[in-house]
């Protein structure tokens, strides 16, 4: 049985930061390495699939975030009813899976998203994080998979000043402590 | 420490990634005809030389992909970076 429970169920604001969890939300897990496969994702889901290394699409339901050069993270933009969001994960099973093109896999209970809001978030992340800001925090919709803290994160800029921020389910309240932590002395 | 340019995601600090010792090393044809010296010595030996080695790494906490590089192991410079499959682009 799937737990869509998540262990974080706070918002808190600090100064010029504001960390909320986002959940529960549709993760899907999307593998594929040929034409046909991103073809197909692009047609179903009516997003443009993202080929290019650390960069997303979306659409007024959907993102699409680039991970490797054969693997996406499409998640929802809204928080939904998991046990009512099975009709996607079951298109995608049949035109996909079904027929061999890639493999679909849904991840919504592996994944917590975090967003993190204000001028500051970057100094933040910059805390915990060996990854280079500088270009990222202008690029509208850029993605990238970094350690956050020492624990793998995924972040997508999804607007400036305004980042969605995923960590596996296990690590989620080690990180949103550290967070908290951390955010109080920025 | 030091940045490698991953082939996929571009430059990443060394963090990022695992070592996954020496690149090249060609499996046997037919393992069960080898003695088992010569099955260790393609399993174990390793060579480990100070000075610029090739060496496969993996991008264990961004892309997940494997890839090769050519490093100097005495001052971690990095001369090519190729993907798997590649050839060496320096001998």
């Amino acid at each position: 049985m799937l737990n869509f429970n998540t262990p974080i169920i706070d918002t808190k604001e600090y100064s010029e930061i504001k960390i909320s969890k986002a959940e529960p939300i549709l993760k899907i897990n999307l593998r594929g390495k040929n034409r046909d496969f991103i073809t197909k994702i692009g047609k179903e889901l009516s997003i443009i699939t993202p080929v290019d290394p650390n960069t997303s699409s979306s659409n007024e339901k959907l993102n699409l975030l680039w991970l490797s050069p054969d693997e996406w993270l499409l998640y929802s933009n809204d928080i939904v009813d998991l046990k009512d969001a099975n009709f996607l994960e079951d298109k995608l099973f049949n035109e996909i899976s079904k027929v061999k093109l890639g493999s679909v896999t849904n991840v919504s209970d592996h994944w917590i998203m975090i967003n993190l809001k204000g001028a500051k978030i970057f100094e933040l992340l910059s805390a915990g994080c060996p990854f280079n800001f500088n270009n990222f925090k202008n690029s509208k919709g850029a993605v990238t998979q970094t350690l956050l803290n020492h624990i793998d994160v995924i972040i997508h800029n999804k607007n400036i000043n305004d980042l969605n921020l995923f960590v596996r389910r296990s690590f989620s309240a080690h990180l949103w402590s550290w967070m908290n932590d951390s955010a109080k002395f920025i | 420490m030091f940045l490698i340019n991953c082939p996929y995601c571009g430059e990443r600090d060394q963090s990022e990634f695992t070592a996954g010792g020496e690149a090249h090393i060609v499996r046997p044809k037919q393992p069960t005809e080898l003695s088992d010296d010569q099955w260790a010595e393609f399993l174990f030996m390793r060579k480990n030389i100070k000075g610029v080695q090739f060496e496969r790494w993996n991008h264990a906490h961004g892309c997940r992909k494997w890839f090769n590089i050519v490093r100097d192991t005495s001052n971690d410079k990095i001369h090519a970076i190729y993907k798997m499959g590649d050839k060496p682009p320096i001998k």
